[in-house]
């Protein structure tokens, strides 16, 4: 070798080596810098945005509750309050000040969500004095007003905390066990926190505890079709419909049955191709194995209503579309049940099978497929449940089955029908599922 | 068996399952497997629903005598979920399926035995004994091809009934093109709007878990087996495990339908119908964690001197804690995906609007509220997953 | 008067037709320590679970201080309860809560049910508990969760969870099986010390007879729930540890 390649070589591998070195050593700083910089910023950030929150969730409750109409327009429920600049300003300043306030005198919730709290600076004690808070909190606004300069600057030992006097450390274990929840800043935040939101949650969802109780008789003749179903369209079609009532039940049990068995028999080999330890080996792999699972969760999410519409248009409405909405669906949500599955099995056997010199598809066969068959199982009853409730849903449209049925019937005022429907498909799904429940108890 | 021969309940139940419960699940499984073979031939022959095929002896001949043969001579489903199998010779078995023809009354005989044996069992000299015998491949067991061939049956009746029509997809499918590409354009003039049906969507979810979880935790300790006991808690136990089973089958949607008639719909009716359902569901839940805690600190504690209700507070609630809130999120999660499905029929929030879009096959809006949906999806999806890995 | 007497105790456990005592009679004296020996399944857990009555006897009598505990009232029967501290062989305590409320929960049997619910112990219960801690060399662990100890530690969580209602009876079901040798030694010492300095009677199944040897006053051992052997711990010869244990057993120290 050339003498001057040599040396250029060398020259390059040292230069690369401290490069690295100091990159790493950047890294290394820059997340201790982080973790300094986040008790005091991001903590801050969370304690004003939790103020924010409080106030606008208090506004939207009075707005809602004092608009009657909103009912018919939804889109009303949250608005922007109507404020002069001077009140926006205003807004701003108290919300800043009640967070600064609470991080100086106790601890804040953004405090005690990161785990730290103010100490006196010097180890003396754990009790901070009082004009030393009073200082703290006068510093912050300096340090705030300065968009968080000491911080940034300085993370370790920040001026306005140097200032004062105190340190921010993290929280000692068990040092207030025995100190009533209500004397704690955060923990009286927190409740004052879940408290709007059940206000703001009991106003925008509308609840009128008063209509439930007065208007109990008002599907009179929906509980009369439900204590005593009229099964007179039990096997006879209604003279408005083609299917008799059982009919139809026959019809959704046999689409999520074809749903389940048919999705099923796709998840299944789809389900290795999305499990870690089988797939994701090489490059190759590793795309493959976050192709599947992205399908696999993309798919789960998209509601089988959607698929269903799409697929009456496509198909023409009944029970083929239906059916091939709960299929899609099932695909990915077994597919996902069944490849976690298979990267919780047991590796001794699957290592066992690989050095006995096994292929892959010979140790999916030898070593995995018994170990994930009976859960398998279990989740394919347990499945057809599922689709047997949902294939209700989309029949409602136009996935036929006892779905539209239902529709039909609740759509023409049907109300005895109604019920006697809601009581032999409520029937049908508790026998379903004691025998799967049964059967699920034998097979796992 | 020793000398002494079975208690009566033991005999009572001997008889019951092995005279009763066995033959009546074989019948039932031949009457299913006479179902989808008149649907599958009257769909194959006819081209019609056909539900049952032949005439009415004839059914009822070959589940009756099938049910009793398969007994005699095989393993029949009943007996695989009782766990027993039939021992003894040929001539016994035959005396044995002669019988059984006897069937409530020979149970009743059965109740005379001192073993609890049926009068089959002890003609023909043979008796049901529990266990199974050596394994065998399921195609080589006849519950195996009695499930094959029923399985069979039912996809072909499934692919006549559900009108299967595989040509459709292929032939109609430019239709659908138009629709696709609405699809894939969303209406993002509905953002704002979609967003704050969103948030109605999550407070739905939100107040029907919030306020589930407590009726729930309250109903599960009288629905735990080991916290009720004695003549009072035991009914009592029955009772709310009973009501929780059969509230649990009416489905969140059929719940929101009969909401959205008593307190019209909206929202409220929605969050109704999901509060309703979880209740149940957690019911059955917490229930069951309950009924595995640790039983050495409740004995610890009550060994104190502490009444019912403290060792409940100390030994018991510690214990379930943890186990609650992680069901309580797990459920939040779920009522988020049913929130959509249930603002569908009637249960207002996002998937009012949804449904009506596709409805209307307005797909551009659709896919639009369907995009919010699945972030939101997503979202509690992972911070749900997040909190419980916490609590673990 | 007897502190402790059994009269013809038998229990049969209705699961399984289980006879765990047949006829079991015998005395105890204040302040006895007082060892139960015998194979596994001999019945010395149901022995001590019926005294106070975890298990319920089938038939006989427990004498308490003359008072016979299988007749007595629920409310009667927690009162009873408080004078009788126990110790488990897997300790039981509640694992997700702290060591002070685990010790806490000794008091139950003393202060109002309104109180205890609400988790509102006296200053006096809290001092107590301090005390019951720092004597068993826990003090601070008081806020540990009680699942980060470990089980010698556990265990003397559990005693002193004992220690907390002031019994005159302690009951130990295999306190020390779970622990290590030099472990079981120190958890020994503090239950002998109980029994010597507060004058407490104790009640202790064992599985070694070298510990029994070396801490119990008096022995007595099961097989299938008889008793078979009732004296002083130098009685057990070889002869009758072979008829307490079976032809084939070789007796283990634990030093
Ligand atoms: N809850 C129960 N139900 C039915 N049988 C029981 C129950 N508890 C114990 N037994 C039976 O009672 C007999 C005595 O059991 P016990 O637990 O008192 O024995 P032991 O001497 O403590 O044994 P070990 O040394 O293993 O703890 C055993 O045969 C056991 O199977
Ligand atoms: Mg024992």
């Amino acid at each position: 070798m050339k003498e001057w390649l040599f040396l250029v070589r060398r020259r390059f591998r040292s230069w690369a080596t401290s490069l690295l070195t100091w990159l790493h050593g950047a890294y290394v700083a820059f997340s201790q810098w982080v973790r300094l910089v986040r008790p005091r910023l991001i903590s801050f950030l969370f304690d004003w945005i939790a103020w924010v929150y409080l106030l606008y969730a208090g506004f939207s409750v009075h707005h809602i509750r004092t608009s009657p109409t909103l009912i018919w327009r939804p889109e009303e429920k949250f608005v922007l309050p109507e404020l002069s600049p001077t009140g926006w300003i205003v807004v701003l300043l108290v919300t800043i000040e009640l967070a600064l306030f609470v991080r100086s005198f106790g601890v804040s919730l953004g405090q005690r969500a990161f785990g730290v709290s103010l100490a006196p600076a010097g180890g003396s004690g754990t009790r901070v004095a009082f004009p030393r808070r009073v200082l703290h909190f006068l510093a912050s606004h300096l340090a705030l007003a300065s968009l968080g300069l000491p911080v940034l600057v300085n993370p370790e030992r920040p001026w306005h905390e140097r200032v004062a006097g105190v340190v921010l450390v993290p929280r000692a274990r068990g040092a207030s066990r025995y100190r009533p929840w209500w004397t704690s800043a955060y923990a009286l935040t927190a409740a004052v926190l879940i408290g709007v939101t059940v206000a703001l949650g009991w106003a925008v969802t509308d609840i009128q505890l008063g209509a439930l109780v007065r208007d109990v008789g008002k599907p009179a003749r929906l509980w009369r079709g439900l204590s005593r179903p009229d099964l007179s369209y039990f096997f006879t079609p209604h003279p408005m419909e083609t299917d008799s009532i059982f009919g139809a039940l026959v019809k959704s049990l046999f689409m999520a049955l074809l749903a389940t068995v048919l999705g099923a028999a796709i998840a299944f080999p789809l389900s290795f191709l999305g499990a870690r330890n089988i797939t994701a080996t090489g490059p190759v792999g590793r795309l493959v194995y976050a192709l599947t699972r992205g399908f696999f969760n993309v798919f789960r999410s998209i509601e089988s209503i959607f698929w269903a519409s799409i697929f009456a248009i496509w198909v023409g409405f009944g029970a083929f579309a239906g059916t091939i909405a709960l299929f899609l669906h099932t695909i990915a949500a077994l597919g996902k049940l069944y490849s976690e599955q298979v990267e919780h099995i047991d590796p001794g056997p699957v290592e066992a099978a690989t050095a006995a010199g096994g292929n892959r598809l010979q140790v999916i066969k030898q070593a995995v497929i018994p170990q994930v068959l009976p859960p398998f199982l279990a989740f394919t009853l347990y499945r057809w449940d599922i689709n047997l409730r949902m294939a209700t849903v989309v029949g409602f449209v136009g996935g036929g089955g006892i779905g539209l049925l239902l529709k039909n019937f609740k759509d023409g005022g049907e109300w005895t029908q109604v019920g006697a429907v809601i009581v032999t498909f409520a029937v049908t799904v508790w026998l379903l599922d004691f025998v799967s429940g049964w059967v699920r108890e034998r097979i796992v | 068996m020793s000398g002494e021969g079975l208690p009566v309940l033991g005999r009572l139940r001997r008889a019951f399952t092995l005279g009763l419960l066995v033959p009546a699940a074989d019948a039932l499984v031949l009457a299913l497997l006479w179902f989808v073979g008149s649907l599958f031939f009257g769909f194959l022959l006819h081209g019609r629903e056909v539900y049952f095929a032949g005439p009415w002896w004839l059914p009822l001949l070959v589940i009756v005598e099938g049910a009793l043969l398969w007994a005699a001579w095989g393993r029949s489903p009943g007996m695989v979920l009782a766990g027993v199998v039939l021992r003894g010779s040929a001539r016994g078995r035959f005396l044995y399926w002669a019988l059984s023809h006897l069937g409530p009354v020979g149970a009743g005989l059965a109740l005379l035995d001192r073993e609890g044996r049926l009068p089959g069992e002890r003609v023909g000299g043979v008796e049901f004994v529990e266990g199974r015998p050596t394994h065998r491949p399921w195609y080589r067991t006849s519950v195996g091809w009695a499930a094959a061939l029923g399985m069979a049956l039912a996809l072909g009746a499934a692919v006549g009934t559900l009108q299967i029509d595989l040509q459709a997809l292929l032939t109609k499918a430019p239709a659908t093109v138009k629709y696709w590409q609405q699809v894939l354009r969303p209406n993002t003039s509905l953002l704002t709007l979609g967003i704050q049906l969103l948030i109605e969507t999550f407070f739905m979810a939100l107040m029907a878990t919030l306020f589930a979880a407590p009726v729930a935790a309250a109903l599960s300790f009288l629905a735990a087996r080991n916290l009720t006991r004695g003549w009072i808690g035991r009914p009592v136990y029955l009772l709310v495990r009973l009501a929780g089973s059969i509230t649990r089958s009416v489905d969140a949607v059929l719940w929101a339908i009969i909401f959205g008639v008593w307190v019209g719909m909206g929202s409220f009716a929605g969050s109704l119908a999901l509060w309703v359902h979880s209740i149940v569901d957690l019911l059955k839940l917490y229930a069951d964690q309950l009924e595995s805690i640790d039983p050495g600190p409740v004995e610890a504690v009550t060994a104190t001197g502490a009444s019912r209700l403290e060792v409940i507070r100390y030994a018991v609630i510690p214990q379930i804690v943890n186990p609650y809130l992680s069901f309580t999120l797990y459920r939040w999660d779920i009522n988020v995906r049913m929130a959509t499905v249930v603002g569908l029929v009637g249960g207002g929030g996002i998937g009012f609007r949804l449904g009506g879009a596709l409805t209307d096959f307005n797909f551009s809006n659709a896919s639009m509220y369907m995009i919010l949906v699945i972030v939101l999806v997503w979202a509690i999806d992972y911070l749900s997953a997040r909190l419980r890995a916490k609590l673990a | 008067m007897a502190h402790l007497v059994i009269e013809s105790l038998t229990k049969i456990y209705e699961r399984g037709k289980v006879r765990a005592l047949t006829d079991v009679s015998f005395e105890v004296e204040r302040g006895e320590f007082l060892v139960l020996i015998g194979l596994s399944g001999s019945g010395k857990s149901t022995l001590l679970r019926c005294v106070n009555r975890l298990v319920e006897p089938t038939t006989g009598r427990v004498v308490l201080d003359g008072v016979d505990v299988t007749r007595l009232s629920p409310r009667a029967l927690r009162r009873t309860r408080r004078k009788i501290g126990m110790v488990f062989q897997q300790f039981n305590l509640v694992k997700r809560s702290s060591v002070l409320a685990n010790v806490l929960t000794g008091r139950l049997g003393y202060v109002p049910t309104w109180r205890a619910l609400l988790g509102r112990f006296p200053k006096e219960d809290l001092e107590r508990a301090r005390r019951a801690l720092s004597r068993v060399g826990l003090l601070e662990k008081m806020y540990a969760r009680a699942d980060e100890l470990s089980g010698g530690q556990q265990q003397r969580v559990g005693i002193a969870r004992a220690l907390m209602q002031e019994p005159e009876l302690l009951l130990a079901d295999e306190p020390v099986s779970a622990l290590d040798p030099a472990t079981s030694h120190s958890i020994m010492q503090y239950l002998e010390q109980m029994n010597r300095e507060d004058g407490v009677t104790v009640l202790a199944s064992l599985h070694f007879l070298s510990l029994a040897r070396r801490y119990g006053t008096r022995i007595i051992a099961l097989k299938d729930g008889r008793i078979v052997f009732d004296g002083p711990p130098g009685a057990i010869d070889n002869a009758k540890f072979k008829e307490i244990y079976g032809e084939d057993a070789e007796e283990v120290e634990v030093r």
